[in-house]
């Protein structure tokens, strides 16, 4: 369905209190248009995505490219027709892409994710960049990996219905010799679910770090046992995480409104989290972010719903704060 | 074409939302205060021209049709212009064009948005719907569902502009500074959203990102209601004005516009992902029509959606070079609100910009926020006597939309 059940609101007038003194009232309403939208001419790109083909629209002329194909007559050739062009299914990352992490509400659910523009048509003159969700098989979308400049392969979803989602890419770097030249290549032939954590640095310097860590850890979870926000905040949530550090492993567990840490990883971990250094769980504690550190790369983390459990914790401190005051 | 003045203009207050009015008397409230700036009275008007972005967040479209018996332009033309952020400014564009053809001698030119009874029912918050009610301005074929939306689209500008020129923009420490010189000249403007607000450069650091590594929490413009009007004159009405009201008009000397292709891409008409071309051509133009250089320019009001941004367009519109337009902080172009008060110009090389707070601090509402700019900046040019002042505005995917108009004080205007 389009809109998740959750999509609506009661029909409803309520009052409202502004900024001036009085009482004013607001309805509920919805402005939304459900639409049988044509594809048009855009129509055989998206038969072609569905064929596990990429093409798009060349100008005799000029020469150029335009991928997707959004025209097919040349607006810089006085609209000479173009012809259809198979396109290989690998790229050029045309410019560092940004992750985005709040969404609009649509797109709640899908972030943290990465959305470039991909130089497809290398060979050609003048080409126009194809926009498409960027992912890798290494955890979740951070700085450092979809850098302009990067050599990507395109992936086609195994099951497709002809939407731009069809399609996405992947850093060739992690795309199997053997699979590099595949068309299409398919989501199934790579490993999405269980990505490989990065490896740790042991160091004195963070051996000492982690202790400093693991003894703020525990008097946050002092004062949240003392915190009625802090206890609404982690209600009825359940989490087992193992922790990878510079310095050494620990387990952090939620549970009954509150939080627990012990050195060393748990026996059966919901996720892990893996940081080189300690000092951003230190850091978290103070009022800190994970969810920053998360952005920043700083904090490694496998999959969205780890992503998801981030806010809750960073709430946590801020809590705290309210409540002792 | 025929001389076209500034006589009026007028706003009203920047709130995150208005819930004591719908834009019908957020416009009316700006009609009203601009009229009683020019010492005008809604008869003498000959056509109105309207800027609204978003029909969806005035919850209606033709939204103006609403208005034209509230504000007193019964049966006069009227024509609303959408043309996303840079809105304002077309709008205003299309006034000055009116009276600079001779069609029309008065033109009221008012802008506003209402953006904020938006509702997102899974968040039980207005933010998350309004940021997809803007995104909807991106095409349902490829950029809507690949999730895009104004912060990433702007972001990626300011990304391609940083592979091209690294160490520039990427500054954090730099734009902190910037934002804490923003929240300092808000702080001035009576009808600025934050204007009650102390920002300082460890608080920005501190902010959570949105993206990183450009755009943290404090370094974003926000979601404003509100409406603001310029009137637009010929020369002879615009004497006539100046006569009743004491003050000098401002004439409107260079306009330049551009829009780059949506679609982006390398070589012919593509938009590039490292330049911001349509601040640059738009600038460009406008100078070229006004007969005069950036240096010439000392009071810049421009369309902030985020501080890099701020930065990049300062560049392409040749105020500083662009690789290097940390010179804005680190050389002192900018000018410290600290330093000038309420009524000195700025020094020999520097340049005041965003007096009004900019959109970060002062308020963007979206259709009418270029209209805030040049609200501020006549009312800046008047009181410290700057001779020139530019208003910029940009708008659309990966901010194509650009404008400029370059302004000039009668010479001899009076405090």
């Amino acid at each position: 369905m389009i809109l998740g059940e959750v999509w609506n609101l009661p029909r409803e007038v309520s009052e409202v209190k502004g900024k001036d003194p009085g009482t004013y009232l607001q309805f509920n309403s919805h402005m939304v248009t459900f639409y049988k939208q044509t594809y048009g001419e855009l129509s055989r790109f998206f038969l072609a995505l569905r064929e596990g083909r990429l093409i798009g629209s060349h100008c005799p002329r000029c020469k150029q490219v335009m991928v997707p194909a959004a025209t097919w007559h040349c607006p810089t050739c006085d609209f000479v027709e173009m012809k259809e062009i198979d396109l290989p299914h690998r790229g050029v990352l045309a410019a560092t892409a940004p992750i985005t992490i709040f969404p609009s509400a649509s797109f709640i659910g899908d972030a943290p994710f990465a959305r470039g523009y991909v130089d497809v048509a290398t060979d050609a003159p003048i080409a126009s960049f194809l926009p498409l969700r960027l992912r890798t098989t290494t955890g979740l979308p951070r700085p450092g990996i979809f850098v302009k400049g990067v050599e990507l392969k395109l992936v086609f979803e195994d099951e497709r219905i002809g939407s731009i989602l069809d399609v996405f890419a992947v850093p060739m770097s992690e795309v199997p010799a053997k699979l590099r030249d595949k068309q299409p290549l398919l989501a199934s032939q790579l490993d999405f679910a269980k990505p490989r954590a990065p490896a740790v640095e042991r160091s004195k310097e963070a051996e000492t770090a982690l202790a400093e860590a693991l003894s703020a850890m525990r008097a946050l979870a002092g004062k949240i046992g003392k915190s009625p926000r802090a206890q609404k905040d982690l209600s009825g949530r359940t989490h087992t995480i193992g922790v990878k550090t510079g310095g050494g492993n620990f387990t952090l567990r939620v549970a009954s409104s509150g939080i627990r840490v012990a050195e060393g990883l748990p026996k059966k971990a919901d996720f892990s989290l893996v940081t080189q250094d300690p000092a951003v769980f230190t850091r978290w504690v103070a009022d800190g972010s994970l969810t920053d550190a998360a952005v920043e790369g700083k904090l490694w983390l496998p999959h969205k719903e780890a992503f998801g459990v981030l806010p809750i914790l960073d709430r946590l401190p801020r809590s705290v704060r309210r409540d002792v005051r | 074409m025929n001389r076209v003045a500034i006589v009026g203009a007028g706003i009203t207050e920047c709130r995150g939302r208005w819930v004591e009015a719908t834009y019908w008397d957020l416009f009316q409230q700006a009609t009203r205060r601009t009229l009683e700036d020019a010492k005008c009275t809604a008869g003498e008007i000959d056509s109105v021209v309207y800027g609204i972005y978003n029909d969806m967040f005035e919850h209606q479209a033709i939204p103006e049709s609403a208005l034209t018996g509230i504000i007193g332009m019964s049966c006069k033309p009227g024509t609303r212009v959408t043309s996303g952020g840079a809105t304002g400014f077309y709008a205003m564009r299309t006034a000055i064009m009116e009276v600079a053809s001779g069609v029309s001698d008065l033109v009221l030119c008012i802008g506003g948005e209402k953006a904020t009874d938006c509702f997102d029912p899974q968040s039980r918050t207005a933010t998350p719907m309004v940021i997809d009610t803007i995104a909807k301005s991106w095409d349902p074929f490829f950029e809507y569902p690949l999730g895009a939306t104004a912060s990433d689209s702007y972001a990626q500008m300011c990304m391609g502009y940083d592979d091209k020129y690294p160490g520039d923009i990427g500054d954090s420490t730099v734009r902190a500074k910037i934002i804490e010189m923003l929240c300092r000249q808000g702080n001035k403007n009576p009808f600025g959203q934050r204007r009650d607000e102390t920002v300082t450069v460890e608080q920005v650091l501190a902010s959570r990102w949105i993206i990183a590594p450009f755009l943290r929490l404090l370094e974003a413009c926000m979601y404003t209601e509100g409406a603001a009007a310029v009137l637009f004159a010929s020369e002879k009405k615009a004497r006539e004005i100046s006569e009743r009201t004491g003050v000098p008009p401002i004439w409107v000397k260079g306009i330049g516009a551009a829009n780059e292709s949506y679609q982006a891409g390398r070589g012919g008409a593509y938009k590039p992902l490292w330049s911001i071309v349509s601040d640059r051509v738009a600038a460009e133009r406008a100078y070229a029509m006004a007969g005069v250089k950036p240096s010439d320019i000392q009071l810049v009001e421009l369309h902030d959606a985020f501080i890099a941004q701020f930065m990049i367009t300062m560049g392409e519109m040749g105020f500083v070079p662009l690789g290097r337009t940390r010179k804005l902080v680190d050389d002192g172009v900018m000018a410290d609100i600290r330093e000038l008060g309420d009524t000195k110009r700025p020094r020999p090389g520097q340049v005041l910009i965003n007096p009004s707070g900019g959109l970060i601090f002062g308020g963007h509402f979206v259709g009418g926020s270029n209209m805030f700019s040049m609200w501020s900046a006549r009312r800046e040019m008047l009181k410290r006597q700057i001779p020139l002042a530019l208003i910029h505005g940009t708008g659309a995917i990966n901010a194509v939309y650009g404008g400029a108009i370059v302004v000039e004080l009668e010479s001899g205007g009076a405090r």
